[in-house]
């Protein structure tokens, strides 16, 4: 038989994993690392994939969003929860992505958005070689794309916030995050039209 | 047939026809291409009869529909560098953690001390053990001649039961953790219920399936 080690003990108390955002946001705030660690595990993967649509290179990204989580941190002691946590961090995220692009002058190079998902190659390799090709044309789009048009449809499109949130996000107007969406879409259904 | 329950799509106000934006043009069926696209991607299904039936509306939503394809492609897709990422902006956290002041922890004698972040950290767990009771802010003062401490807590509630006797579980559970886990002679635990928690937190916009539902480990 096999022997088993000693399984962990029990967590006291319950959980930090399915406190809502803003307890977590406070707790953090008083020093609670561990608090801090659920959010960046909770908010890490959709910041990550917006700044990769900002910046179109994946280390670039990780970068940016290392950078958004770490200035959060320092700042966490004086934010007011005057926005949602969530929205707080797409804002400091944007920002950071629009300084590194500001700092990096060359918009996407060409070959810089097309990372095949390795781990799922094998299963339906023409499908998702397609799949990734259409992906990377559609980055490259969203890089052709004015910088607030661009932030808009991502904000909307691959993050699933609301108008009234981009707004905030991009402290603009509800109507105009409509207009710029619009001319997103145009934009972005021009350039996907070889993908029909 | 009623719509059925709350989406986890945000749903937008029906739009009331605004200005045209630059570039909009105006489908046969009279509708600006601007809208068409709106309710077709913001819009929840079927909430809109016009929609529904109209076959220029949904023609001029299908002409999303590779941007479409390619959009939940990107959403899926699992960036390889999270994990190391995560650590990355912890390990930085950790090198930076915010202490608070010094507080007695036992008689006047020899004076052991603890920092505040680390006795909140374990007065914090003791309170999220009651059910239906979730910590915030928990802040130490010393008090009187600097062997007491007074604490002041925030709580998120629950409210399936009476709320002071929440409180008042919540308070002696504090108390006992105070003594029995950091030997500390806390003098009072002063308690401000904040928010009103919840039964299950919802915050993921594009939850993945088969991701934990915040059960589990």
């Amino acid at each position: 038989m096999i022997e088993r080690t000693v399984p962990p003990p029990p967590e006291p108390g319950l959980p930090v994993r399915d406190l809502p955002d803003g307890l977590l946001a406070v707790r953090a705030a008083e020093g609670d690392e561990d608090s801090f660690a659920v959010l960046v595990q909770r908010h890490g993967r959709p910041l990550l994939a917006l700044a990769r649509c900002m910046l179109g290179d994946p280390q670039d990204a990780e970068e940016a969003v290392q950078d958004a989580f770490v200035s959060a941190w320092r700042r966490l002691p004086e934010y007011r929860h005057g926005a949602e946590f969530r929205t707080w961090m797409h804002r400091i995220t944007v920002n950071r992505c629009l300084t590194m692009r500001r700092r990096r002058p060359s918009p996407l190079p060409l070959d810089a958005v097309a990372e095949p998902a390795a781990k799922d190659a094998w299963s339906q390799p023409a499908r998702f070689a397609e799949q990734d090709a259409a992906t990377a044309a559609l980055c490259r789009a969203l890089g052709d794309l004015a910088a607030g048009q661009r932030i808009c449809w991502i904000l909307r499109e691959v993050q699933g916030l609301s108008y009234k949130e981009i707004s905030q996000v991009t402290r603009t107007s509800e109507q105009t995050v409509r207009g710029r969406l619009f001319r997103a879409r145009r934009s972005l259904q021009e350039a996907m039209s070889p993908w029909r | 047939m009623a719509l059925d329950g709350p989406r986890t799509r945000p749903s937008e106000p029906p739009a009331a026809d605004g200005p045209p934006f630059e570039g909009d043009e105006v489908l046969s069926c009279g509708r600006l291409l601007s809208r068409a696209w709106e309710q077709a991607r913001d819009a929840v299904p079927a909430a809109d009869p016009h929609t529904r039936s109209c076959p220029h509306c949904r023609e001029a939503a299908e002409g999303l529909a590779a941007v479409s394809a390619a959009t939940r492609a990107l959403r899926a897709e699992d960036p390889p560098g999270l994990r190391a990422l995560a650590a990355r902006v912890m390990d930085t956290v950790r090198a930076e953690v915010r202490r608070g002041r010094l507080l007695p922890v036992a008689g006047p004698g020899r004076e052991p001390r603890i920092a505040e972040s680390a006795a909140a950290k374990v007065l914090r767990r003791a309170a999220d053990t009651v059910p239906g009771a979730r910590a915030a802010a928990c802040r130490l003062v010393p008090v009187g001649d600097g062997i007491g401490v007074r604490v002041t807590m925030t709580l998120a509630a629950a409210l399936d039961h009476p709320l002071p006797e929440r409180v008042h579980q919540v308070r002696r559970t504090v108390l006992r953790s105070a003594g029995q886990d950091l030997g500390m002679a806390v003098t009072a635990v002063d308690i401000a219920v904040i928010d009103v928690l919840e039964p299950e937190p919802v915050w993921e916009p594009f939850r993945r399936p088969g991701s934990p539902g915040g059960g589990g480990t």
